[in-house]
């Protein structure tokens, strides 16, 4: 909770600095497409926060994403399939994609680094095979979806946040989220318990696979076209927004709002040193540094925690 | 335990054969170049090796498709190896190929080069070793050649030209002093570079003002995240200039999004399929298409050419062609 408090002290701050910079960053117009940019990178920060938690790390995040929108935009403009049921097969790819991650890692009981390693490269060869390397084009049989909007907040947007949530509650108040954080913090402890480790894991690679999809759909919306290079390097993004909301890489510690949090404040960063004309490579530098220095302020946040129960213990 | 090594055992067979006949391809191709280097061989055909960026690239992959159709129309004339990288910035990988290909006894190297610098240096050991260069699509660094006493032809489009045709088309519909934004390509491109002076070559000549030149780096996700920061910085916007299909896709969307589809002209670079259904309705006013089918067939036919005059010819530009909606089938 103090956590949140702190990234929203970081978010306020950064937001007012480049509101005194820039005239334009702080009007609704600019709040608004900035949110609106962001549904993808939410999702895929939640989806992180999840396999992180449990001890595990997903880096086909970005592949699955483009594979699955593949399937929908072939679906769609080759295949002359409805938007439900286009949609369905995208999603039905990215669990499937996410169960094979799952299952492997489960059943050999190996690193889901390597394996979802091993997954990055062939959802993106899948992604090329199933478009034949060409963007699809959809329009308006799509985006559709992306002008539904409320107070200038796209459908995508509410979705995603509404996702953020519902993952916040299944990390805290549901069995499988308890499981989940016990098994990213011993593993070994929780499967002598008597828990079935291996079907918990199988569940949060298969929840990252479809949350991955659902990224897929949001951005397929709000570009009207599917991109098999879609993705690359969203794995990464996602690692630092959940990095930057104080998850821990090890497991056992993470929280989906806390992670958004993360995905936010970069997404301002983007949009507000682009406004104030900051050029890309030193967008680049900034940007890098943030996360660096917010692993850093983590650090120093828990030791001064540990430090207050120390005292009030004495 | 056994019966899981009898299933692994059907997969890696195959696997193995497969190899195996891949290897047994690869060295076949090496005789002839030992078979070429004796006059006397007038009916051996020359290997023309064609090393491309990446295949993932719609674009590269029409160049390929385009120089297997034309090998196939003319199989007795030469005999073609196509390669391809992982993605465009993989130079290293690309290096490995050129020297492969020299390994395997190709008489001619067609070359894309990923990087204008980075590949000058395999150009020439590939040279060296008496291979017929020809540098197609991405111009290698005139400089660097100079340098190292070479000279590799170039067979390309007039990425200038055709940018500076589409900005002109599009100046036409604005009126001198209206705002307008670049969106580029990856920076250090030569092509990027090249679009980015046509479409600035056009808005001089027309009056306009070029209010800001940002990169999207070839990515419609990344364009239409720069797009919309352009469209909130400059209300005033009247066109966004794309140097590719795929960032005018997004631009497209970030133009639309903002409500400004009828304020806003954007053109693009490349014609690839997925934006003619916009040239058509009139999301996207214009973009060029440099007939890539082409490009490596103009690149081989060039070097044919050298192989069997001894010479070597100059540069030869290749063909663009604005396309709008009304040029359109």
């Amino acid at each position: 909770m103090r956590e949140g408090l702190s990234l929203v002290g970081v978010l306020v701050t950064l937001s007012l600095g480049f509101g005194l910079l820039s005239d334009a960053f702080l009007t609704s117009a600019s709040l608004a497409t900035i949110a609106n940019q962001l549904p993808t990178a939410l999702t895929l920060a939640v989806a992180m926060t999840l396999v992180l938690v449990a001890g595990g790390i997903d880096l086909s995040v970005g592949s699955v994403l483009a594979v699955s929108q593949g399937v929908l935009g072939v679906a769609m403009t080759q295949l002359g399939w409805n938007w439900p049921a286009a949609i369905a097969a995208g999603l039905t790819t990215g669990l499937l994609a996410g169960l094979v991650n799952g299952a492997i890692v489960v059943r050999w009981a190996l690193p889901s680094f390597i394996v979802t390693l091993g997954m990055m490269e062939a959802a993106r060869g899948g992604a090329y095979l199933v478009t034949g390397s060409r963007t699809q084009y959809i329009g308006t049989d799509i985006e559709w979806l992306a002008d539904l909007s409320w107070l200038g907040l796209s459908a995508p947007f509410l979705a995603a946040v509404a996702l953020v949530i519902l993952a916040e509650v299944v990390l805290t108040r549901t069995v499988l989220g308890r499981q989940a954080i016990a098994i990213g913090t011993n593993e070994e402890a929780v499967r002598l318990a008597g828990v079935d480790t291996r079907r918990v894991k199988l569940t949060i690679f298969a929840l990252s696979g479809l949350l991955a999809a659902v990224a897929g759909v949001m951005q397929v919306a709000r570009l009207a076209s599917a991109d098999p290079n879609a993705g690359t390097g969203f794995e990464l993004s996602a690692i630092a927004a959940a990095v930057i909301g104080g998850t821990r890489l090890m497991g056992g510690k993470g929280s989906a709002v806390n992670s958004s949090l993360g995905v936010v404040i970069m997404g301002v960063l983007a949009t507000g040193l682009s406004q104030i004309g900051v050029q890309d490579p030193t967008k680049r530098l900034v940007t890098g540094g943030v996360i660096v220095l917010a692993v850093i302020a983590d650090v120093y946040r828990q030791r001064w925690t540990a430090a207050r129960r120390h005292q009030d213990l004495t | 335990m056994q019966s899981r090594w009898t299933r692994s055992r059907y997969v890696f067979l195959p696997a193995l054969a497969a190899l195996g006949l891949f290897s047994l391809g690869c060295t076949s191709s090496e005789p002839s170049s030992d078979d070429a280097d004796p006059p006397v061989v007038s009916n051996d055909r020359p290997v023309v090796a064609l090393v491309m960026k990446s295949l993932a690239n719609e674009f590269f992959l029409t160049m390929e498709d385009g120089a297997r159709a034309h090998q196939q129309t003319n199989p007795d004339r030469y005999e073609l190896i196509a390669e391809g990288i992982k993605d465009e910035l993989d130079v290293a990988r690309q290096i490995d190929l050129m020297e492969q290909m020299v390994a395997r006894g190709a008489d001619v190297l067609v070359l894309a080069p990923a990087d204008s610098q980075a590949l000058v240096s395999a150009a020439a050991r590939a040279v060296e070793a008496g291979v017929t260069v020809v540098n197609i699509d991405n111009r290698l660094d005139e400089d660097a050649l100079a340098e190292r006493g070479l000279d590799i032809p170039f067979v390309g489009p007039d990425n200038r030209g055709g940018a500076r045709q589409a900005g002109e088309v599009l100046a036409g519909t604005l009126n001198p002093g209206d705002e307008v934004a670049i969106i580029e390509g990856a920076p250090g491109a030569y092509n990027a570079l090249q679009r980015r002076l046509g479409f600035e070559d056009a808005m001089q000549a027309a009056g306009m003002a070029v209010v800001a030149a940002q990169s999207g780096y070839w990515e419609m996700d990344r364009a239409n995240g720069v797009a919309a920061a352009l469209l909130l910085a400059h209300p005033e916007l009247t066109a966004l200039l794309c140097a590719n299909d795929s960032m005018a896709l997004g631009a497209a969307a970030a133009v639309r999004a903002a409500g400004r589809s009828e304020d806003v002209a954007i053109v693009g670079f490349d014609n690839i399929s997925a934006v003619q259904e916009l040239v058509r309705n009139g999301s996207v006013l214009a973009t060029v298409d440099q007939h890539a089918d082409q490009i490596a067939v103009n690149g081989i036919e060039h070097a044919l050419a050298i192989l069997d005059g001894g010479e070597t010819p100059a540069d030869l530009q290749t063909e663009v062609t604005l396309i709008m909606a009304d040029t359109m089938p």
